[in-house]
C-alpha cells in the first residue's frame, strides 16, 4: 500500500486530490510519510550523483565563457571603430545625397514654371500690345485685343494674382478707351467746327466756277488744270475733313456696345455747335461782305459735312434729322440775314451780298438742303436795295440840282454840241442848222439827271442779274423802280429845291425842264428794253410824272410875281389930297408894267397854262391891292384929284392887262380883275348915283360890283376931302347943289347897307 | 396914311458877269450868301428900307445880268437909276479892265448927275487876287468916284457901300432942293414928287423886254 500512492501522485501531475484523500482517510499516514523521505533521501543521492558527474564540464563551461567574455570585448570595439568610421564616410555621402534631392527638385520645379511661363507670355504680349495700342491711340485694335485677353488668354494662363490684377484692369482699360475716343471725338468736332467755313466757301467756289463756266473757261482750266491737278488738293469739299476719327469713334462704341448712344451724343453735338454756327461771329453783318461770307460759308460748311456723312451712310446722321436741323437754321440764317441787310445803306455791299446768298442757295440746291425761305428773302433785299438805292440818288440829285444854274445849255462848238446830243435823247433837227452858239431848250441838270437815271438803272439791274428772272419781268419791274425814282425821289428833290426862293428865270427853266425829263422817260423804258433784252412794253405814258413839281413852280412863279407886284405897290406914294394930277401915270405903276411885261415875255418857253396863271395872278394882284389903296380905311380923305391919279393909274393897268401880255388869254379875261374897280371908279368920277341906285339888286348892271358900303365909304373920303379943301372958300351953286346931292346919296347907301344888313 | 418912307432910291448894280452883283444884293437884301453861282438872266430887283439921318430911305436897287447878251435890256434901265454900283471881281483882272467899258456905258445911258461906286468884290478872297486894291483906288481917282472893296461872301463893306452911295444922293439931293426951294419946308412923303422930271414918260415905259 503507501507505495503505490506515491507512484499514484508522482504519475499524475495535477489531480493529487483523490490521491490525498486516501492518504488522509487511510491509516499508513506514518509509512507514507516514511516512504515520501526515503523518497527524498532518494532524489537527494541522484541529485548529488548528477551534480557530480556534470561540475567539471560546468567549470569548463565557465572558463570559457569568461574567455568568450574578453573576445567580445575586443569584438566589440572592434566593431565600435568600423562603425565610426563607416559613420564619417556616410555622413557627407548623405549630404550631397540631400543636396542632389534638392537639386533635382529645383530642376523640377524650373521645368515646371517655365512651361507655366510660356502658357502666360502670349497674355502679357498682348497685354503690352493693346498697351501700346492704346498708346498709339488705336483705340478699335486696341479693343479687339482686349477682347481676345479677357476671353481667350486670360482663362488659358490660370489663377495668378496678376491675371487677376489684368482682369481688374480690363473694365478699367475699357472706359479709359472709351474716354479717349471720345477726346478723339471732341478734338473732331473741334476741328470740323473749325475746317467747316473752309468746306462752304470750296463748295461756294466750285459753284461760282460752275455758273460761270463757260467753253473758253473750260479750256482755259483744262490747260492750266493739268499741271494743278497732279498736286491735287481735295477735290470735294468735305475732304478737306478727316472724318476717320469719327468713324472710330463709331466703331469704337459699336464695340462697346454703345452706338446708339454715341449717335445720340454725336447728334446733340452737332445740334449745339449748329446753334453756335448760326450766331455770326461779327456782330455786325453788315459792316462788311467779310462777315457774311464767313457767317454763310460756315452754315454751309456745317451742312455740306452733315449732307456728306448721310450720304457716307453710316448711320450717324438720318435724313430727317438732317432735313429738321437744315429747317431750323435756314429760317434762323434768312432772319438774321434779313436783320442785318435791313441795316445797310450800301448798295454795293448789298450787291455783294445778294451774290453771296444767290452763290449759297446754288450751293444748296447742289447739296439737295431745301433753300426757302432765301429767294424770298431776295426779294424783301430787293425791295431794300432799291430803297438804299433812291436814297443815294437822291443825294445825287440833290447835288445836282443844288449846283445847277437852271439855265439853257449853250453850246460853242460841234463837239459841245454832240456831247449833250450823246447824252440826252433830244430831236435836234431844227438846232441842227443853227450857227453856234446854239442853244438847247433845256438845262444842263436835264441830261445830268437822265444820265444818272440811267446809272441807276445799271445799278438796280445789277441786283436782280442772276436771279433767274426773265427778261420782261425784270424790265418791268426796272421801269417802275425808274419811274419810281423819278416821280418819288426826284419829284422830292425838286420839291425841296422850291422850299427856298428861286429866282423866277430858275423856276420857268425847272418847269421846262421836267417836261423834257418827261419826254425822254419813253426812252429810258427803251434803254431798259435794250439792256434786259425784252420787247419794249408800251406802258401809260409817264406824262404827268413832275406835274406836282410843276405845280410847285408854277405856285412859286405866281407867288413871286405876287410878291413882286406887292413891292412895287409897297413904293406907292398917293397924295390923296393931290388937286391937279399930273396927267402922268404914277412911276411905280409904269415900272411895275414895264417890268412885268418883261417878265412876261421872258416866261415864253413855260407852258401856256402856267403862263396864264402867272399873269392871271399878277394882274388879280394888281387890282385887288389898287383897289384896296382906294378903300383902304386909314385914308380918310381922297381929293378928286387923287382919285384922278388913281384912275390914270389903273387905266394904265387895263391897257396893260387888254394888251394880252400873253397869248392863251381868253378875250378881255384879265380886264375882268379890274372890273370892280373900274366901275367903282367909273361910279364915283361919273357921278352916275341915279342908275347906281336905279340898277341896285339888278343882275348885271352896270355897277353891280360896288357895294352899297364901297361905295358909301369912298363917297365919305370925298366929302372929307372937299370939306377940307373947302373950309375957308365960299361954296358955288353947283358946288353946293353937289354936295347936297353927295349927301343925299350917302344916306341912301347907308339905308341900303342897313338894309343889307352888312 | 402914314407914308412908309421919305426917300425912294433906285440904284442898279452893273458888272462882268460872275463879279457877285447878286450876291452883293442878296447879302444886303437877306443878310445871305450863296455859293453856288445862278447867273442872272435880265433883270430883277430888290427892296430895302435903310435909316438915314432919322429918315426912312426905300432903295430900290436893280440887279442886272452881266451877260453880254442881256446887255440892250439892262441898258434900259440906266436911265431912271439915281445911284450905280459898277463891280468888280478882284479875282478877276478882265473885269477889272472892262470897268471903263461900264462906265462909258453910264456915261451914254444915264442921266449925267447919276451917282456911282466902284466896288472890287470878292476881296476875300486873298490868295486868287489879281487885282491890287491900289489898282482900284487908282481907277476911282482917275474917273473921280468912291472905291471900296467888298466880301458878298464875308458880308465885308456891303452894307456901307449902299449905305454910302444912298448918302450921296440923298445930300445931292437935299443940295437941289435946297437950290430950287430956299425956304426948305418940307414934309415927309413930298421929296419924291418934288423932284424934277426928267422925262415925260417913265424911264421904264421904254423898254418892252427884260
Ligand atoms: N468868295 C467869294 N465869292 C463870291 C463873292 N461874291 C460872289 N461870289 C461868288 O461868285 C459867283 C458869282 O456870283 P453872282 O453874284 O451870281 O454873280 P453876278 O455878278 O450876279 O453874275 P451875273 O448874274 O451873271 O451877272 C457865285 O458863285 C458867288 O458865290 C465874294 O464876295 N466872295
Ligand atoms: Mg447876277
Amino acid at each position: 500500500m503507501t507505495n503505490a500512492t506515491i507512484q499514484e501522485i508522482e504519475g499524475i501531475d495535477d489531480y493529487w486530490g483523490p490521491a490525498f484523500r486516501s492518504i488522509y482517510e487511510g491509516e499508513g499516514h506514518e509509512a507514507f510519510v516514511q516512504q515520501l523521505d526515503e523518497r527524498i533521501k532518494q532524489h537527494d543521492k541522484e541529485i548529488e550523483k548528477l551534480c557530480n558527474f556534470h561540475y567539471q564540464g560546468f567549470i569548463d563551461s565557465i572558463r570559457e565563457l569568461l574567455q568568450v567574455r574578453s573576445h567580445a570585448e575586443e569584438l566589440h570595439a572592434e566593431i565600435s571603430n568600423v562603425d565610426a568610421n563607416v559613420k564619417d564616410t556616410t555622413d557627407s555621402l548623405c549630404a550631397k545625397a540631400e543636396e542632389l534631392i534638392r537639386a533635382r527638385r529645383v530642376e523640377l520645379n524650373i521645368a515646371a514654371t517655365i512651361e507655366k511661363m510660356e502658357l502666360c507670355l502670349p497674355l502679357l504680349t498682348t497685354y503690352s500690345k493693346l498697351k501700346s495700342q492704346v498708346e498709339a491711340k488705336r483705340y478699335y485694335p486696341a479693343l479687339k485685343t482686349l477682347e481676345q485677353l479677357e476671353h481667350v488668354l486670360l482663362p488659358r494662363v490660370g489663377p495668378y494674382k496678376w491675371c487677376a490684377q489684368i482682369s481688374t484692369d480690363i473694365p478699367r482699360l475699357r472706359q479709359a478707351i472709351q474716354d479717349a475716343s471720345m477726346a478723339d471725338l471732341r478734338d473732331f468736332l473741334e476741328n470740323i467746327r473749325k475746317l467747316s467755313p473752309q468746306v462752304g466757301a470750296m463748295a461756294l467756289k466750285q459753284t461760282q466756277d460752275m455758273l460761270g463756266r463757260s467753253l473758253a473757261s473750260i479750256v482755259k482750266n483744262k490747260k492750266e488744270g493739268i499741271s494743278a491737278r497732279e498736286s491735287t488738293g481735295p477735290q470735294c469739299p468735305h475732304e478737306l475733313v478727316d472724318f476717320s476719327p469719327l468713324h472710330r469713334c463709331l466703331h469704337i462704341h459699336s464695340v462697346l456696345g454703345a452706338k446708339n448712344d454715341f449717335i445720340q451724343y454725336y447728334r446733340a453735338q452737332r445740334k449745339q455747335q449748329a446753334r453756335l454756327v448760326l450766331i455770326p461771329a461779327s456782330v455786325n453783318l453788315h459792316d462788311s461782305i467779310q462777315g457774311v461770307k464767313n457767317y454763310l460759308n460756315a452754315v454751309l460748311g456745317f451742312f455740306i459735312l452733315e449732307e456728306h456723312l448721310l450720304s457716307a451712310g453710316a448711320g450717324l446722321v438720318s435724313k430727317d434729322w438732317l432735313l429738321d436741323m437744315w429747317g431750323m437754321s435756314v429760317t434762323k440764317v434768312a432772319s438774321t440775314l434779313r436783320t442785318n441787310t435791313s441795316l445797310i445803306t450800301d448798295p454795293t455791299l448789298m450787291l455783294s451780298i445778294k451774290h453771296q446768298i444767290v452763290l449759297f442757295i446754288n450751293t444748296l440746291k447742289c447739296y439737295g438742303l431745301p433753300t426757302d425761305p432765301l429767294p424770298m428773302l431776295l426779294q424783301e433785299m430787293a425791295e431794300h436795295y432799291t430803297e438804299v438805292l433812291m436814297q443815294r440818288w437822291v443825294v445825287v440829285f440833290r447835288d445836282i440840282l443844288d449846283n445847277a444854274s437852271f439855265v439853257p445849255i449853250e453850246v460853242e462848238n460841234q463837239d459841245q454840241y454832240d456831247e449833250v446830243m450823246d447824252t440826252f435823247p433830244y430831236d435836234g433837227e431844227e438846232l441842227e442848222t443853227q450857227p453856234f452858239p446854239r442853244k438847247f431848250p433845256f438845262s444842263s441838270s436835264v441830261p445830268a439827271v437822265y444820265v444818272q437815271v440811267k446809272e441807276f438803272i445799271y445799278a438796280w439791274l445789277k441786283y436782280s442779274a442772276g436771279l433767274g428772272l426773265c427778261g420782261a419781268r425784270r424790265a418791268a419791274a426796272a421801269r417802275q423802280s425808274a419811274s419810281l425814282l423819278l416821280s418819288r425821289s426826284f419829284t422830292g428833290c425838286l420839291s425841296a429845291l422850291f422850299r427856298r426862293p428861286l429866282p423866277l428865270m430858275q423856276l420857268v427853266q425847272i418847269i421846262v425842264d421836267t417836261q423834257y425829263l418827261e419826254g425822254a422817260t419813253l426812252c429810258l423804258y427803251e434803254f431798259i428794253s435794250n439792256i434786259t433784252g425784252s420787247e419794249l412794253v408800251t406802258t401809260q405814258t409817264a406824262g404827268s410824272m413832275f406835274q406836282a413839281a410843276r405845280d410847285d413852280a408854277e405856285q412859286q412863279i405866281c407867288d413871286k410875281l405876287e410878291k413882286k407886284v406887292d413891292e412895287f405897290l409897297d413904293l406907292e406914294n398917293y397924295d390923296w389930297l393931290l388937286v391937279e394930277p399930273t396927267g402922268q401915270a404914277s412911276s411905280f405903276v409904269t415900272d411895275m408894267l414895264s417890268y412885268l411885261s418883261g417878265v412876261l415875255t421872258s416866261l415864253e418857253q413855260l407852258p401856256e397854262r402856267a403862263r396864264v396863271a402867272a399873269v392871271r395872278a399878277a394882274t388879280n394882284r394888281i387890282a385887288t391891292r389898287l383897289r384896296n389903296l382906294l378903300l383902304d380905311p386909314a385914308v380918310k380923305q381922297i381929293s378928286s384929284g387923287a382919285l384922278d391919279q388913281l384912275n390914270l393909274d389903273v387905266i394904265q393897268c387895263e391897257q396893260f392887262a387888254a394888251g394880252e401880255p400873253v397869248p392863251g388869254l381868253k378875250e378881255g379875261e384879265l380886264l375882268e380883275h379890274f372890273a370892280s374897280l373900274r366901275q367903282l371908279l367909273d361910279l364915283i368920277t361919273g357921278w352916275d348915283w341915279s342908275s347906281y341906285l336905279h340898277d341896285i339888286g339888278i343882275d348885271g348892271g352896270k355897277y353891280s360890283l360896288v357895294t352899297p358900303r364901297d361905295a358909301a365909304m369912298l363917297l365919305e373920303k370925298l366929302k372929307e376931302a372937299e370939306q377940307k379943301s373947302s373950309v375957308f372958300s365960299v361954296l358955288k351953286k353947283n358946288e353946293r347943289d353937289r354936295r347936297k346931292l353927295l349927301d343925299t346919296v350917302l344916306k341912301q347907301l347907308k339905308q341900303l347897307q342897313n338894309q343889307d344888313g352888312s | 396914311m402914314a407914308k412908309t418912307y421919305d426917300y425912294l432910291f433906285k440904284l442898279l448894280l452893273i458888272g462882268d458877269s460872275g463879279v457877285g452883283k447878286t450876291s452883293i444884293l442878296f447879302r444886303f437884301s437877306e443878310d445871305a450868301f450863296n455859293i453856288s453861282f445862278i447867273s442872272t438872266i435880265g433883270i430883277d430887283f430888290k427892296i430895302r428900307t435903310i435909316d438915314l439921318d432919322g429918315k426912312k430911305v426905300k432903295l430900290q436897287i436893280w440887279d442886272t445880268a452881266g451877260q453880254e447878251r442881256f446887255r440892250t435890256i439892262t441898258t434900259a434901265y440906266y436911265r431912271g437909276s439915281m445911284g450905280i454900283m459898277l463891280v468888280y471881281d478882284v479875282t478877276n483882272e478882265k473885269s477889272f479892265e472892262n470897268i471903263k467899258n461900264w462906265i462909258r456905258n453910264i456915261e451914254e445911258n444915264a442921266s449925267a448927275d447919276v451917282e456911282k461906286m466902284i466896288l472890287g468884290n470878292k476881296c476875300d478872297l486873298e490868295a486868287k487876287r489879281q487885282v491890287s486894291k491900289e489898282r482900284g483906288e487908282q481907277l476911282a481917282v482917275e474917273y473921280q468916284i468912291k472905291f471900296i472893296e467888298t466880301s458878298a461872301k464875308d458880308s465885308l463893306n456891303v452894307e456901307s457901300a449902299f449905305y454910302t452911295l444912298a448918302r450921296d444922293i440923298k445930300a445931292k439931293m437935299e443940295k437941289k432942293q435946297e437950290a430950287s426951294n430956299p425956304a426948305g419946308a418940307r414934309t415927309g412923303g413930298h421929296q419924291l414928287r418934288n423932284e424934277p422930271q426928267r422925262k415925260p414918260t417913265s424911264w421904264l415905259s421904254r423898254c418892252s423886254l427884260l
